[in-house]
């Protein structure tokens, strides 16, 4: 296409230096001939007003006679009554997984501490014995993590995990978003989808 | 003479409750159900009385009570006889313009004759246009009077807006005027009893202007302007809150009822169902005795009128949802650069043609 | 001011339409000098929604700044991780894997996807198109469920990492795909019957905020609202990255850089986005996604908790974070609006040294007085619409 724009009635390629067989531009569809009826308004109210009539009419119908599966045609998932599905990839609060005994896995090596982005996790770390490390205090401020994922990307025990728990999040005052380590602590069984999960994206066949 | 008074204050009550008691809150309600449906949505329907929803429609009952509850406040600086004064001068109109139209047609009932209207005056249809430039007065008024820089700028527009369409929405009218020969809303309905005398057919660009015209006086979308949401707040009303903002709200979707009854009235029909005469709807209803029939032929035609009011109204609804706003002078170039000439040959060519015929 | 005014006592009228205003989606503060509703004057103020993320970088490691990136133009997170990402691998001077690259591809277009619905949704809603604004939202939110599928979260997405990806596609990928650009192109053709030939949308919105090309580069624009100005620059196209040489795409450009052809440039781009989607995940390789240097990019978990080394990599890459060379580097990459860069550098240390980002609608937000002097206010909805300034970009 050899049309030119006003910069110094260059063609297109030379300007912006892409050869021409890979810039592939398209105009736009500018300069619209409008029909009489259309610069009149009429012909494009009419078809706007089918349009959302369409819309309209389908959706009435849905109410009544719901297609296949569903509970209405229209796009609202009515909640808190319905709930989403939430995919397996989904991201919700960080919980710590506890073993069959109810201890937490957590060795407190202290990196999803350095890892996280808004510095949420605080950690006071002991030794129960010689080379058995377990967090004394394990503090986890709500108020100030950003379900970003990478505590559980670099656990090295999966021991936290991102469940699926969207709810329930919300205190009325922030000392009580710190959360400690007995409101963290999931039994396993629990996060059992979301454990499965991790392992799979992060084995070496997904890698 | 007790007889008129008792039979004028029915069909005041009548009027009134079917107005202001069921057409208000109920358009409110349809207003938000129908923009939802349209919009792949429920809309809102969680308000209930001991569990009970209806599917939505205690929103209205919450509304006003809500709205009712609110503080009254006059902003500082403003003049506070006007600010309160303004809803009440954009109200009333809405609410009386229902006085001259009539829903239903002439009965002989318990040898009285009854016609469905609360005024049958003669000037008929100024009456509606002389009670709309009285509610321009209002919305110039809340504007004004709220003195802040953004209600003025609402109230600028809205009078020359509201204005500049009485003035298309006169001419156009005239030229139904013109067919029909006659002032009375009455007469004009009842000369509508033959399908083919229906004002669509015999000023068919009167009813798109005078359509334009008062969905423009109203100040709906596409001509919202003066209370364009996203550029100026919400205009001339930003200053108002509880039973004033109620009344605002509610001159706005009387005066759409009031519209569509014009409408219905001039140009569809008013309350004649098509092809079937009067006498043919009598006849249908002869079984139940001569009074009996006037009274269940009242009662169809006062549902095909409010029918048919119904369309209009969702047609209104749907035309808000859809299409977006004019700038403010394009409301106005539409207006005196091509509404008005548009009702001006119309008129000289609806002139013409009565002559020669 | 006209004659007539000179013997009337008139004065400008200054309006501010503040931070907090409806139409101002994105936190800016107009304050525009009126002579009845003609803008006499307009003084554009940003900074309302600044949050340091320059700052913020210098004390975080690499890896720890990309959440911060996603909050950048947070309608489009995946352009700008991708950008982030990029730079950081030139710096380190490596390449990622071929499969990488087409899921980069696939995740940036997305989210392009993403930023130009709610872009068109938010003019129309403004206009007062409420149904076009709701529809659009609709298909936004099935593209959302597409990246929720993919990567855990909508709109903080944190999916791409330096020397790869977070995690491979999930199942039946290809299938939701197919379903949601179905579903968008049902919604498309719904909003362009409601839009594109509407005259009285086209009245509000052709010849508002035109602007020739030698000004729009001048002023420093990218992007869509260059291309509507004519100038068919596009950094996929002028400077390929990732695999966009191997996509067969147009580019829409308009003509005198109004409203219109901007509207009707990301509506092309929609259409367009949706092609490269669909060719990326025909042409996509098997393979993995991940460079295989454990010094840049977390190892798989099973050699974490078997090899000694692995753990020890792992441990240095956290705490101290990867470590470049020193030096600097610019890369470039399209976001939504327009040329998105990261200009970085590095001390040989594990935190960035400075890491600086060009956010595109900052030029176009600067242009702003001169778009709209002399025209009415109600000109300011559309235009200030159709440049698209995200705060968070534009603020940073």
């Amino acid at each position: 296409m050899s049309t030119t724009t006003g910069l110094g009635q260059t063609p297109y390629s030379v300007q912006v230096g892409i050869p021409a067989a890979a810039l592939k531009a398209k105009r736009v569809r500018r300069r619209l001939d409008l029909t009489l009826w259309e610069r009149l308004y009429v012909a494009e109210i009419v078809r706007g007003l089918v349009v959302t009539s369409k819309h309209f009419f389908i959706n009435m119908i849905g109410f009544i006679f719901p297609p296949a599966g569903k509970k209405r045609k229209v796009f609202t998932v009515y909640y808190p009554e319905e709930q989403l599905a939430l995919p397996p990839a989904y991201r919700g609060r960080p919980v710590l997984v506890a073993d069959a005994d109810g201890k937490e896995k957590c060795v407190a090596c202290g990196l999803c501490e350095k890892m996280c982005p808004a510095h949420a996790i605080s950690i006071v770390a002991e030794e129960k014995a010689p080379g058995e490390r377990y967090p004394a205090r394990y503090t986890l401020d709500m108020g100030r993590c950003v379900y970003c994922g990478y505590c559980e990307e670099v656990c090295p025990k999966e021991a936290i995990v991102m469940s699926d728990e969207y709810q329930g999040l919300a205190q009325r005052d922030r000392s009580q978003l710190r959360f400690e380590k007995e409101q963290l602590l999931r039994p396993e069984g629990k996060v059992k989808t979301r454990l499965s999960y991790v392992r799979r994206i992060y084995s070496k066949w997904n890698y | 003479m007790l007889a008129d008074l008792i039979e004028s204050l029915a069909k005041i009550v009548f009027i009134f409750t079917v107005n202001v008691g069921v057409f208000a809150p109920i358009l409110g309600w349809v207003e938000r159900k129908q923009s939802a449906v349209m919009q792949d949505r429920i809309g809102a329907n969680r308000a209930d009385i001991l569990g009970f929803t209806a599917i939505g429609l205690f929103h209205s009952l919450a509304d006003a009570l809500k709205l009712l509850t609110k503080e009254d406040f006059v902003p500082a600086n403003a003049n506070k006889f006007f600010h309160t004064l303004a809803p009440f001068i954009a109200l009333v109109p809405a609410i009386a313009a229902f006085a001259i139209i009539p829903f239903g047609g002439r009965y002989e009932l318990f040898g009285r004759e009854i016609n469905l209207v609360i005024a049958d005056l003669d000037v008929g249809i100024l009456y509606v246009f002389a009670l709309a430039g009285l509610a321009t007065y209002g919305t110039v008024l809340a504007g004004w009077s709220s003195r802040s820089n953004w209600s003025l700028l609402g109230g600028l527009r809205a009078s020359a807006q509201m204005l500049s369409y009485e003035v298309a929405m006169g001419l156009s009218i005239i030229g139904v005027i013109i067919v029909y020969g006659s002032l009375r809303l009455t007469d004009i309905g009842a000369m509508q009893e033959d399908f083919f005398r229906w004002g669509i057919f015999l000023q068919p660009v009167g009813f798109i202007i005078y359509m334009t015209c008062a969905i423009a006086e109203n100040k709906r979308i596409p001509f919202d302007i003066p209370e364009a949401e996203s550029e100026l707040v919400a205009g001339y009303f930003t200053e108002y809150s509880g039973m004033k903002f109620v009344m605002f709200w509610m001159a706005e979707f009387l005066e759409m009822v009031t519209i569509s009854a014009i409408v219905t009235t001039l140009f569809f029909g008013a309350w004649h169902i098509p092809f079937v005469t009067d006498a043919m709807l009598l006849s249908w209803f002869q079984s139940a005795g001569p009074n009996g029939a006037a009274a269940l032929a009242m009662l169809v035609n006062i549902v095909v009128f409010f029918a048919k009011v119904s369309f209009f109204i969702w047609l209104q609804m749907t035309i808000r949802w859809t299409l977006p706003r004019f700038r403010y002078d394009q409301v106005m170039r539409m207006c005196w650069k091509m509404l008005l000439p548009l009702s001006l040959i119309n008129l000289s060519i609806t002139g013409l043609v009565v002559l020669l015929l | 001011m006209s004659e007539i005014s000179k013997d009337l006592h008139t004065e400008y009228m200054v309006i501010n339409m503040g931070p907090s205003h409806p139409v101002t989606h994105g936190t800016v503060k107009f304050l525009a000098t009126l002579e009845g509703e003609t803008i006499v004057d307009l003084d554009v103020e940003i900074g309302y929604l600044h949050r340091g993320f320059e700052k913020m970088c210098e004390n975080s490691t690499w890896q720890q700044v990309i959440p911060y990136t996603d909050r950048l133009n947070y309608v489009s997170p995946l352009i700008n991780n991708t950008g982030y990402a990029l730079a950081v691998e030139k710096l380190l001077g490596i390449d990622v894997p071929e499969r990488c690259k087409y899921l980069r591809v696939i995740a940036c277009e997305l989210s392009r996807l993403s930023d130009h619905l709610t872009n068109v949704a938010a003019a129309g809603l403004e206009l007062g198109a409420f149904t076009a604004f709701l529809y659009f939202v609709e298909a936004r939110e099935l593209v959302w469920d597409l990246i929720e599928s993919l990567c855990g979260a909508r709109v903080t997405v944190n999916y791409v990492r330096i020397g790869g990806l977070k995690n491979d596609l999930p199942e039946r990928f290809e299938e939701k795909v197919r379903y949601v650009f179905k579903e968008v192109r049902r919604l498309w053709v719904d909003v362009d019957k409601l839009l594109t030939k509407n005259r009285i949308f086209i009245d509000r919105v052709r010849g508002v905020g035109a602007i020739s090309a030698e000004e729009a580069i001048a002023y420093g624009f990218t992007g869509p609202c260059l291309r509507a100005c004519g100038v068919p620059y596009d950094v996929r196209k002028a400077q390929p990255y990732l695999v966009y040489d191997r996509m067969d795409f147009e580019v829409p450009i308009g003509e005198t850089g109004d409203n219109y052809d901007k509207y009707l440039v990301r509506m092309e781009e929609i259409q367009q986005s949706m092609r490269i989607v669909e060719q990326a995940l025909a042409q996509m390789p098997d393979g993995p996604i991940n460079v295989r240097l454990p010094q840049v990019r977390m190892e798989p978990k099973e050699k974490i908790y078997s090899r000694i080394d692995s753990l020890i990599y792992h441990f240095k890459t956290v705490i101290e974070g990867i470590k470049p060379p020193p030096g600097e580097v610019y890369q470039a990459v399209e976001g939504g609006n327009g040329e998105l860069g990261f200009y970085l550098v590095s001390d040989g240390s594990g935190k960035p040294y400075k890491c600086r980002v060009r956010p595109p609608c900052f030029a176009l937000t600067a242009a702003m007085p001169r778009l709209v002097k002399g025209r009415l206010l109600a000109d300011i909805v559309p235009t200030f619409d159709m440049i698209n300034m995200i705060g968070g970009e534009c603020d940073r």
